[in-house]
This record gives structure tokens, sequence and C-alpha cells, in this order.
């Protein structure tokens, strides 16, 4: 049973139409990129999935449970990070997380074990008595992450868990994030900086102008429209006839030096079909400095921008 | 400088400009002016100078509708920057702090005074319906201008001073309502015979006081300028004053403006941690109810605070009385018990209206909307369980009322007939829930708007009362039954519950769903 399953999902503004026929799942215990440009509906169907909004049409359902007519067992079932800062201030760090532990219910033995707990995995044992409004921003967004952990959720709803963070707080949160799917969890995160997505996740679903551009793998996504295989060689040191004795081997399409490159690094184009193996045997044969070799794969953001349509969307 | 005032005045200009509200306002006000156009019509055939009875109802209007938003609108004049933390981004324009509150006041100064302009119609009216004279205008406008520069000021200083727009209000309205309290507890004191050991330079204190604070009552000037001997100086001592406070408290704001602009900075003293576990303690099983009592109404310490404040009102008439009356057996006379009992009951019911005022839009300010939201709680429940809260944090001031009731009955039970105590819940219950609706689309005009519709809706209760009284009455003669008082009485309740509280609830409650549908 897929965590989430989204099919036919459409829903409308005052008339505008925010999302269009929206169809896809995240299996259990995987980490799910959702990334499209601004206003291309991620926030509503994350609002949608976590009961916060009714859709106007299609079935939305997290663990086998409508969102619509079981809100309140979804509920307890998810947890969701908005994309803004959301905290009671004034709260210290623990009678935060401890008014939301028995909010779901929690009895008090239980809360202070989940409220350890959750402390431990966010590294944020030292700050429980701290005033959330003194904490900075990543501290608090592992408070917030630390919120939605509290009542031991499947599904995590993470929307742009990483904005304004600064690059050691990114690598942190990332982290957290792979020891949660390694937890069991199930973990939905949107986002914009989509090349730690692509190390994350293990599934993405790209959604423009309301509607999916795709939804799968992400091996499947960065592999997509490789017809012609690309393959990166690293020499130990630029060789001055390398392109012009790489062109000679038949399979091969073209070769380029990148750009402010030296020289020893070169870009090879084959034909499709061409096999890894065959071409590295071709060019062992050149006798070549050759220090690496390997089978070049789409970058997520050439995918998003391949799926995507350029300008914001009115 | 002078460009960045300038930005800051027109843009503040221009959202006034562009806000619904105040031009809600000035359209009820001018229909509400209208409206007294009727019994001044009235007065035309029956009394002499119907046109300054018809010009005392605009000057009172004009009265409320002052004080109110000094409480409302002029107090958020600076926190609303402190609010959406930009205050130091005006600071970083060169902005210097002269600049940034007249330029932010200035625009609140000039839609009030507008409410003013749209009047004279009404005023020209006033003079050719008879009875008031072109110099009782002039004089009462005066008048009128003077006491909307003190509130204007006193809740700017608050806006300064203050470190949120919430703060602000509560700040201004202690402030106003102290001023309008302090007359009395002045004029009653400067009256007693105090012991020997009271210094002769206190009752001087007192006395100076009490005529400080009489002159500064707009009420008093108007009573003297719409009276028969009629008016004697165009600016009486009142607007003279007025503008001296005023000047003062102005001067005040910008002199204080950076040392109290910046938030206090945070954290918590190793002291204060363990104090905080005292008080906070852990979350309780209506967590909701813990978190808004503790949070929002201030928890135990702020229930300490209040029990104080009521023992502090019954103990100053007790004192009041022992000075007053010292041979007297009795603790309090009939007519203080009454007064002790009807002051400890309007605070109580400011005491609700700010509860009902700030219960959701606190959320909505700490953008926790959401997140509330999601805890697995239907709407009902969670918005019963902020209600909760408040009603734990009134309880001091209910005991103290009970107790009042219990120690002093002879002379409170004149007011406890069932009629005048289900006309007063009543109305606190209407006034609450309008307020929590009206505070899910308007920020600081919710209280304001919601003690207006309560005051409209007042005029028609009663006589709907009657009507059901009587049609329940007749009804039960026709088919040859008698109704006992009570069950007129629960009808009365079950109708008044039904057709208005009960919409008022499910309107509150789909309201907020949309809040959150929108967080």
């Amino acid at each position: 049973m897929p965590a989430i399953s989204v099919s036919d999902l459409s829903h409308s503004f005052k008339g505008h139409q925010a999302l269009s026929q929206l169809s896809f799942a995240v299996m259990p215990e995987t980490i799910h990129g959702f990334v499209g440009p601004n206003g291309a509906g991620k926030t509503t169907t994350l609002k949608i999935i976590c009961t916060l909004l009714r859709q106007s049409f299609g079935d939305v359902q997290v663990f086998g449970h409508c969102v619509r007519s079981e809100a309140i067992t979804v509920r307890r079932l998810i947890g969701f990070m908005p994309d803004h800062f959301s905290m009671y201030r004034q709260m210290t760090v623990f009678e935060y997380l401890d008014f939301f532990a028995a909010a779901y219910g929690l009895a008090v033995a239980q809360r202070d074990q989940v409220i350890n707990d959750v402390l431990t995995l966010t590294d944020m044992d030292g700050r429980r008595d701290d005033l959330i409004s003194g904490l900075s921003r990543g501290m608090q967004q592992r408070v917030s992450l630390g919120r939605v952990l509290v009542h031991d959720p499947d599904l995590l709803l993470l929307d742009e868990p990483a904005s304004g963070l600064d690059p050691r707080a990114r690598i942190e949160l990332m982290e957290i994030l792979r020891e949660l799917k390694r937890m069991g969890k199930t973990i939905f995160i949107s986002s914009h900086i989509l090349s730690e997505l692509a190390e994350l996740c293990d599934s993405v679903t790209i959604i423009d102008r309301g509607m999916v551009r795709f939804s799968g793998p992400m091996d499947a996504l960065l592999q997509a429209d490789n017809e012609e295989p690309a393959f990166t060689l690293q020499l130990a040191s630029p060789v001055e006839d390398a392109v012009d004795r790489l062109q000679n081997i038949p399979a091969v399409t073209s070769v380029e030096i990148p750009e402010h490159g030296d020289g020893s690094e070169l870009h090879v184009t084959t034909q499709s079909g061409t096999e890894t193996n065959v071409l590295m045997a071709a060019v062992a044969e050149l006798d070549l400095p050759l220090s690496s070799f390997s089978k070049r794969r789409k970058q997520l953001n050439e995918a998003f921008m391949d799926l995507t349509t350029r300008g914001v969307r009115t | 400088m002078k460009r960045a005032v300038a930005a800051l005045f027109s843009w503040s200009l221009r959202v006034d400009a562009a806000s619904v509200t105040p031009h809600v306002i000035r359209g009820g006000f001018a229909l509400f002016v209208l409206m007294s156009v009727g019994p001044a019509a009235v007065d035309a055939f029956s009394a002499a100078g119907p046109g300054l009875h018809f010009f005392r109802s605009i000057c009172t209007l004009n009265v409320m509708l002052i004080t109110v938003s000094g409480v409302s609108y002029f107090v958020s004049a600076v926190s609303e920057e402190k609010d959406a933390g930009t205050l130091a981004l005006l600071k970083l324009a060169g902005a210097p702090p002269l600049g940034i509150i007249l330029s932010k006041s200035t625009s609140r100064l000039i839609s009030a005074l507008m409410l003013l302009m749209i009047q004279l119609p009404f005023t020209f009216l006033a003079t050719t319906l008879g009875g008031v004279t072109w110099y009782q205008v002039l004089a009462a406008y005066a008048a009128l201008a003077g006491w909307l520069g003190l509130v204007a000021n006193a809740a700017l200083f608050c806006s300064v001073s203050a470190p949120t727009s919430g703060r602000a209000a509560v700040r201004a309205i202690g402030l106003l309502l102290g001023l309008f309290v302090l007359g009395p507890i002045l004029t009653a004191l400067s009256g007693l015979t105090l012991p020997v050991w009271v210094p002769v330079s206190f009752r001087s204190l007192v006395t100076a006081l009490s005529k400080l604070q009489q002159t500064l009552m707009v009420s008093n000037r108007l009573n003297e300028i719409l009276s028969p001997s009629g008016v004697t100086s165009l600016m009486g001592p009142q607007f003279w004053v007025s503008l001296l406070v005023s000047s003062t408290l102005f001067v005040a704001s910008v002199l204080q403006f950076n040392r109290l602009a910046h938030p206090t900075p945070p954290g918590l003293t190793r002291r204060t941690r363990r104090t905080r576990r005292l008080t906070a303690g852990r979350a309780w099983k209506l967590a909701v109810t813990w978190k808004d009592f503790l949070f929002f109404t201030g928890g135990f310490p702020a229930m300490f605070g209040r029990c104080l404040m009521y023992l502090g009102i019954v103990v100053g008439f007790l004192v009041f009385h022992l000075f007053d009356s010292g041979l007297s057996k009795r603790w309090l006379s009939e007519g203080l018990a009454l007064t002790c009992f009807l002051t400890v009951l309007g605070v109580l019911t400011i005491e609700i209206l700010l509860y009902a005022a700030g219960l959701l839009t606190h959320e909505v300010e700490q953008k926790t909307v959401a997140p509330l939201a999601l805890v697995p709680l239907d709407t009902v429940r969670l918005l019963a369980q902020k209600s909760a809260a408040c009603l734990i944090a009134i309880v001091p001031g209910l005991i103290v009322l009970l107790l009042l009731v219990l120690l002093f009955h002879e002379a409170i039970e004149p007011l406890l007939l069932p009629g005048a105590v289900i006309l007063y819940l009543f109305n606190v219950l209407l006034c609450s829930h309008l307020t929590v609706l009206c505070s899910l689309y308007s920020r600081w005009a919710a209280l304001p708007a919601a003690v207006f519709l309560t005051l409209i809706f007042n005029g028609c209760f009663p006589t709907i009362v009657l009507g059901v009284i009587t049609a329940v009455v007749g009804m039960a003669r026709v088919n040859g039954l008698q109704i006992a008082p009570i069950a007129v009485t629960l009808i009365n309740i079950g109708w008044a519950w039904m057709f208005v509280l009960l919409p008022l609830e499910i309107e509150i409650v789909r309201a907020w769903k949309r809040k959150t549908e929108t967080s």
C-alpha cells in the first residue's frame, strides 16, 4: 500500500485552476522529492495531503485513509512542517514539544521519553530550557522538525525544510532526514535545492502549472532521454591530441573539453546503444593517462529545466 | 531624511486609503448619525431646540468613537512596525524617531479628521433645526479636537513603549480606563475626613489631581458648552490642558523612541528558568487549554496578579468606607457595596472582551494556525478548549463577584433580577462571540465593531424579549394554561441561543476553517 496515493487531484481557488488531475504515489519508507517552479501547486498539494485544505476533485489517501473523510486518523499518521516558521515563540523548547505531545494524546511518562529521543535526534538536548524566540533559524527548524516527530508519525510532509538555512545546517538536516528514513519513516519533501534532493531522494515528482510532469524513481528521471550515452574521462595530465584520438573511435559522435577546463577532463558522447565496456576497451587501447572513467548522469536541475516551462506562473 | 519621511507618510496614507475598514467605520458613523435624525425630528414636535438634542447625540458619538479608536486604531501606529519586524528597516532607511512617529501617526490623525469632515452636513442640519449656535458648534469641535489629540498621543506613547500591538492596546485601555475611573475616586477621596497621620500635602495633591481630571474630561466640557447658560470661550481650559498633556506625551514618545522601540532581547536566566518550570509545569491532558491559559492569558502568575487587582478594588472600597464613616458597624454601605459590585463586574467584562479579541488573533499573528489545526481535534473541540482557558482565567473575577453577592446580598439584590442577569449574560456572550468573529476579519477593529453591533442589537433585544413573553403568555392563556416565569425565562434563553449565539458559533467555526486553509 502506498504511503501517499494521489489520483486525479484537482483544485481551484476562485476560478483559478491550481491543480489539474494530479496523480502520483509515494512508497513507504522512501524519501520522495516534490519539485516544481514557484506557483506550480506544491504547497496546495501538501496542504491537501495534510488535511488543511479540502480538494475540489480527486482522491487522496494516506496509508489507505482518505484525507477528506478520515482527517483525524490521517493527522495522527502524518507530521507536517510548513514552509514558514510557525512556533509559539514565548515557549521553551521543552514546553513546545510537551504541548504537541500532549495534544496528540501521549501520557506524561511517554512524553518524557519521546521528547528526550527527539531532542537527541535533532541535537537540541542542551537547549531544552531555552526560549524558542532566542534560537537561531537553524535551531528553530530543528525544533520544528522535533515537533512533527513527537507523535511518531509514519509519514513526514516537509515543505521547504532547508530554506533559509546555512550550508552546515542544511547538511545536518539532510543527515537527520536520512536517519529518519533508516528508522522506517516515509518522507515527502518539497524543496528548491535540487542538488541535495538528487542525493537524498529515492523518487521524485515534478509538477508544473498544476500538472505532473514526471513521477517515478530518481534514477529513471536522471537517465531519461539519455539516448546518446555520455561519458566523462579524467586524464592524469592534459594530452595534446587526446580529442583527435578519441574522435577516431567509431562509436564516438563528439568530444568536448568543458569550458574553463585545462584539457584533462573530456566529455565524450557516443552513438545510441553503445555499451560502456566497449567504449572503455577502445579508450584503453589509445594509451591515454586515464585516471577515471564514468558514465555521465543527467543532473536533476537539467531534468527540471527540461520538464518545466519558463517564467513565473500567473 | 526628508525623502524617507515623505515616502513613509505617503505610503501610510495610501495603505489607509486602500484598506476597507476605515471607510466602513466612516460609513457606519454617517449611518448612525443619520439614525439620530429620527429622535431629533420627534423632539421638534415635543420639545424646544431639537437641533441641540441632535448635536448632543453627534458629540456623544464622537467621544465614543475617538475613545475607542484610541485603543484600537492609534495604538498600532508604531507597534505594527514592531509586529512586522520592519522598525529596524525604517531606521536603516534614515528615518529619525520624530520622522517615523510623525509619518505614522499623522496619517491616522488625518483619517480621524476625515471622520469629523463627514459630519459637516449633519452639523448644518443641527443648526437649522435650532437650539444650537455656530459658536457652540465650534467650541464643541475644539473640545473634541483636544480630546482627539489627548487620546491619540496617549495611544502613541503606548505604541512606542509596548513591545507588541496587543500589549500597547492593553496599556492604552488601562490608561484611558484609569482616566475615567480616577475622577470619581479622586472626588470621593478629596471629600473624606482623613486621619491626622495623612499629610496635608496628600490632600492638596488629591484635590489638584481631581481638578486636572475634571478639566481633561471632554464630557464635562461638552456639557458646559451645550448647557442653557451657553459657552463663555471658544477654547476652554479642557482644550489647552489636553494640548499640554498630549504635547508632553508626544515629546516623551519621541525622546523615548530609541530606548523603548527595541523589543526585549530574548532569553531566560537560570532563576527565571526555575520559576518557569514551577509556573508552567507539564502540559495538561487538554493541551490547548493549557497552552492558552499559560501563554495567552498569562497563566498562574497573571491569575495571581488579577486576584490582587480584584481584591485591591474591594479593599479600596472597604478602606474608603472606613474613612468615610468610621463609626459604621457595616463593612460597606449599601451604595458603596453596589458600586463595588458594578466596578468588579465592569472590569470582569472588559477582561472577557479582551480575551475574546485575542483568542484567535494571537494564533494568526504567530502563524501557528496550521500546526494547531493539524492536532487531531475537530475545530469545535479545539475552539472549546481555547475558550476553556479563558474561563479559567476569569475565575478570580467570578469568585470576587460571588463573594460580594454573598456578603452584601441585600444591597446587590435589586440588581439580580432574573431579567437583568439574563440580559447582562446575553450581552456579554453576544459581544464576546461577535468580537471573536470580527477578530478573524479585522485585527484591531474587532472589539469596537463588536461593541457597536451589541449596542445596536441591545436596542432591539428587550423589545423582542417582551414580544416573546407576550406571545407565549397569550398563547398559553388561549389554551387555558398558566406559564411559570421560569419557563418564560428558559424560552427566552433558548431562542436567544438558537437564533443569535448558535449561528454566530457556526460562523466562527467556518471562518476559522477558512483561516486554516489560507494559513
